[in-house]
């Protein structure tokens, strides 16, 4: 049986070769141009695009390290074109990191490893050129804190003429007539004349429409939103939410949505991703995810909220706190803190189990503790 | 129910300074003829958007800054009135705590220092009997006595907020205004140290203005909410009356504007525009900028806060 087995496999060895040459050939294609690959050398250009729109973002092992240290780490979500994907966690636990990963502006020394599949190429082999091309026309972000990204001595009209110009070639009268079409998009009252405001004259709730109306000088196909609300107070974030709402679905954006409040998580998001000691723990459709949340983490931080239609007398808390990355439990990172765990919870890293309908959790408890192989 | 701390008509406009050749700007009327009692052994909740004035009362409460105008009794005494004695006497009953707790202290004491410091400056035992003090004030808040060593900065932000909780105790106070105490905590930590402050309330019996931004630990933490929009209180109300029916449309706008998870979803009123400044507040009402219900006569009149029923007082003319 042995010998018969290792006379197969022998002769088949041209086969396996050939095989496993042209296998090679197409997975040194795919991280390059995906798209290509898919629609043949008869494609047109428009046809071309088309594809790589459809392919969005597909996110694989995303891993961030620090030094000996991940910060993120073994991460994979995809997006689709026009789709919100929520990626919430408490501080520290690596979603703003994830969110620079995806562009390449991690701090150094930061090392990101892993694949982002965008539009059908892998952006992490992307020349430094082509990358700023993907930021400024493809991507864009906004944070928590638009003074950052603002320039103080420029008005916001420069700021967004000259975003548009950058990227789209534009004159400079059809540039400022597109900021101030802009401007009104993002429903900032007397738009043309706002044009000439500098960012201090704006409220916090105004410039980060400023900030979202930048971002969309160059029709993203994504937009990251890393803590867009945190700063506001409850009526401007509802205002906010409601524009990227009606923005996303008017032009058909994906959006990654970037928060520790799963209030506006379930006000917006698709899908959520929910992320614990710089891993995801839990990722699911979001109307599944809050009704019945499958990783003791995720039920742990849902339980925790003060509610505003029930009157409870305590909070089901979380003991302990997050760990930083330094100093990471052996295997299942929130077993330190959770109810459910068992000594088999400490054997290895649980991986991403299926989890009922589109859904996944990282906990062995819904294999009846069955150690991951 | 008897009030432990009774505030009527408080004040307080900020003054900035003329320039050389600069007329002095309008004043910030930061509080502006506040009404609030908070009821003995209970939770009065403030709630309300940031620049509303919810720390200027805090801070006027215990006269760490002066008001303006109003009267302020605590358990039946006139703060307003004390002199610098009877104001050291009246500080030990009523402590504050903050966001931040040690944004104030100095980063080189240890824990066991700054728990020391307020019976030190109160002349209360020798050092056996106070290191007693420190370790049972450690146990209250469930921090471990070998924490007690350590530096500030050496602690996670929820076991910060724990330590600042143990020396706003330390002199056994009636009432604790907290402000904003748990906005800077992760929602896991927020739960633990909202549970401690229950635990904390019930076994010594504590009064408590809890001040908060976030209308959903208001919920869970007060038994009277008041809702403050520009220096003014709009809304007040037993927590279950403000929360299933709430009368100014202030109220019903921030309460719709909070997405509640897993909760039903609620019709959205988004207002337009944004908070006026408080140098310029809108004549007559001022939420008519932003109200959707807004008539000519919210122009003109301003609208008391008066009762609607038991315990529910409203500042609206359509109320
Ligand atoms: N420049 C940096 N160098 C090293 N570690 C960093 C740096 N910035 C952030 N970190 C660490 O990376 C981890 C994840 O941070 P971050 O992504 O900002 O978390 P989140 O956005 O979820 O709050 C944290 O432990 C943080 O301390
Ligand atoms: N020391 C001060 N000098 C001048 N203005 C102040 C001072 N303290 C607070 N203010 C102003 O008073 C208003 C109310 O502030 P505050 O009580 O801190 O509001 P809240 O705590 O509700 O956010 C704000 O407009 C604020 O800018
Ligand atoms: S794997 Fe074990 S410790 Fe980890 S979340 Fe599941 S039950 Fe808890
Ligand atoms: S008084 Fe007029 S403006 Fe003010 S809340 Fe009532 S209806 Fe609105
Ligand atoms: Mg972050
Ligand atoms: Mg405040």
């Amino acid at each position: 049986m042995l010998r018969y087995t290792i006379g197969r496999l022998v002769s088949a060895i041209p086969v396996l070769l050939v095989v496993s040459l042209v296998a090679f050939a197409i997975i040194a294609l795919v991280p390059g141009d995906m798209a290509s690959e898919m629609a043949g050398p008869s494609a047109t250009a428009e046809e071309l695009q088309r594809l790589r729109v459809q392919l969005g973002l597909d996110v694989r092992g995303l891993t961030v390290r620090f030094g000996p240290w991940a910060v993120v780490e073994d991460v994979s979500f995809a997006v689709a074109p026009g789709e919100v994907l929520a990626i919430v966690g408490e501080s520290g636990c690596g979603k703003s990191m994830t969110a620079l990963a995806l562009t390449r502006l991690v701090p150094e020394p930061g090392r990101i490893s892993g694949a982002v599949l965008f539009e059908g190429r892998d952006l992490l082999t992307l020349g430094e050129r082509e990358m700023r091309q993907v930021r400024g026309d493809r991507i864009a972000m906004i944070f928590q804190e638009p003074m950052t990204s603002l320039n103080p001595v420029f008005t916001v009209g420069h700021q967004i003429a000259e975003a548009l110009t950058w990227h789209a070639a534009m004159s400079a009268a059809a540039a400022r007539a597109e900021a101030a079409r802009l401007l009104s998009l993002v429903e900032i009252p007397n738009a043309a004349e706002r044009l000439s405001a500098y960012p201090h004259e704006f409220s916090g709730g105004m410039r980060q429409r400023v900030m979202i109306a930048m971002a969309l000088a160059c029709r993203p196909a994504l937009l990251i939103a890393d803590e867009p609300t945190t700063a506001l107070d409850a009526t401007v974030q509802a205002q906010i939410i409601d524009l990227l709402r009606r923005l996303r679905a008017e032009l058909g954006m994906a959006v990654i949505l970037i928060t520790h409040d799963l209030g506006v998580v379930s006000d917006f998001a698709d899908r959520v991703a929910v992320m614990y000691a710089a891993r995801v723990v839990e990722t699911a459709p979001a109307e599944a995810l809050f009704a019945a949340p499958r990783h003791p983490y995720t039920e742990g931080l849902l339980a925790s909220l003060p509610r505003l239609d029930t009157t409870a007398e305590r909070l089901a808390s979380i003991p302990g706190q997050v760990p930083p990355p330094f100093a990471l439990p052996p295997g299942c990172r929130f077993a330190p803190r959770c109810a459910h765990a068992k000594a088999p919870c400490e054997a290895g890293l649980p991986p991403l189990l299926p989890a009922g309908d589109a859904r996944a959790a990282a906990c062995i408890r819904l294999t009846d503790y069955a150690v991951a192989s | 129910m008897t009030s432990i701390l009774s505030v009527r008509g408080l004040t307080k406009h900020f003054r900035g300074r003329a320039g050389l050749f600069r007329e002095p700007p309008p004043p910030v009327r930061a509080v502006d003829g506040i009404d609030l009692d908070v009821p003995e052994g209970g939770t009065l909740g403030l709630v309300g958007e940031s620049g509303c004035g919810k720390s200027t009362t805090g801070r006027l409460v215990l006269r760490l800054i002066e008001a303006d105008h109003g009267s302020i009794l605590f358990a039946g005494e006139d703060v307003r009135a004390a002199d610098a004695a009877r104001l050291r006497a009246l500080r030990r009953r009523m402590q504050i705590v903050f966001q931040d707790p040690f944004g104030s202290l100095d980063p080189r004491m240890t824990v066991r220092e700054i728990l020391e410091e307020p019976f030190l400056i109160h002349r209360i035992g020798d050092a056996a009997e106070r290191g007693r003090r420190v370790r049972r004030l450690l146990d209250a808040v469930g921090l471990a006595a070998h924490h007690a060593a350590r530096h500030p900065h050496q602690f996670s932000g929820g076991q910060r907020q724990r330590i600042g909780l143990a020396r706003a105790l330390a002199l056994d106070p009636a009432l604790i205004v907290a402000d904003e105490p748990v906005s800077a905590l992760d929602v896991s930590v927020q739960a633990q140290v909202l549970n401690l402050m229950k635990d904390l309330q019930r076994e010594r019996r504590l009064s408590m203005l809890f001040i908060s931004h976030n209308l959903a630990v208001v919920r869970h933490m007060a038994d009277e909410v008041a809702v403050m929009y520009l220096g003014v209180v709009v809304e007040q109300a037993p927590r279950e009356t403000l929360f299933a029916a709430p009368l100014h449309p202030y109220t019903r706008a921030l309460l719709s504007a909070v997405p509640d998870p897993g909760g039903e979803k609620r019709a959205r009123v988004v207002l337009r525009g944004e908070i006026p400044s408080p140098s310029a507040p809108p004549s007559g009402c001022r939420f008519r900028t932003r109200c959707p219900l807004a008539e000519p006569r919210c122009a003109e009149t301003v609208p008391a806060l008066r009762a609607v029923a038991p315990g529910h007082r409203v500042a609206c003319h359509l109320a």
